[in-house]
């Protein structure tokens, strides 16, 4: 699993998660996503076109992202699942949430 | 197949079963194996991650054994561990409309295939399912286990 964090804009970030995100690599991005938050961005766009397996782990850290960004007043938007990550956000129903386009 | 309980080896416990699966066709292709490979390997990582994390909770040390018997149009997984008990049907399922960020490893297991388990030395884990040409999936998916981590 490899993540990277580019600034679009003032206080907009896009969060790319590459590979397969998992209990053993989601303490990595658990760390990126700390500091992430502490910038306290009004947008983040976690781009997952090319996520290929998540776990629970990893969904619960992107889940975490999520709420906090919120409570912050932020907004997240995820974009590119399919395949199995894109199953297993179906399966945890937060595809009716969480994503803010078309997968692809 | 017998290893070390540790997360490290995850990735390997996976793709033994993902090889495993192919053998649930022994007459040719079937259009729902895919599907089939992919929620039997999801499933049994999350299953692996429990034996790990709660099994043997603190511990490097631990044994689990892992069965993998491969039958025609099913496949069943049989983990042992020497570790504490924790029974899935133990744990509330969790209340998705909350959005939760734990407790939904035993959910996917238990969405994905059928598990049964005995408490006590060894805690015996079964996880099973048949191939059909449903999924448990919203739709199809490609295997994602052909690249590097």
């Amino acid at each position: 699993m490899t993540f990277t964090v580019a600034t679009i804009e003032a206080g907009v970030v896009r969060l790319t998660i590459e590979g397969e995100l998992d209990v053993v690599t989601a303490s990595e991005l658990r760390k990126g996503v700390d500091k992430l938050i502490d910038e306290k961005p009004r947008r983040i766009e976690v781009n997952l076109t090319s996520l290929r397996m998540v776990d629970s782990s990893g969904v619960g850290t992107i889940v975490s992202l999520y709420k906090r960004i919120r409570a912050q007043g932020g907004e997240v938007v995820i974009t590119g699942l399919r395949d199995q990550p894109l199953a297993i956000f179906r399966l945890l129903r937060l595809d009716r949430v969480m994503l803010g386009s078309a997968p692809g | 197949m017998q290893m070390v309980g540790r997360l490290q080896l995850r990735d390997l416990v996976l793709r033994s079963v993902a090889a495993a699966c192919k053998l649930v066709t022994p007459r040719g292709e079937h259009p729902g194996l895919n599907d089939f490979r992919l929620e039997v390997v999801t499933a049994v990582g999350e299953a692996f991650n429990n034996i790990v994390l709660h099994s043997y909770e603190g511990r490097d040390d631990g044994v689990v054994e892992l069965d993998i018997q491969a039958m025609p149009d099913q496949i069943s997984i049989v983990f042992r561990d020497w570790g504490d008990s924790f029974d899935p049907d133990s744990v509330p399922l969790p209340d998705l409309d909350t959005l939760p960020e734990s407790g939904l490893g035993i959910f996917i297991m238990k969405t994905l295939m059928d598990i049964r388990y005995h408490a006590g030395q060894p805690n015996v884990l079964t996880l099973s399912k048949k191939l059909t040409n449903k999924s448990s999936h919203a739709e199809s998916v490609t295997d994602p286990l052909g690249g590097k981590k």
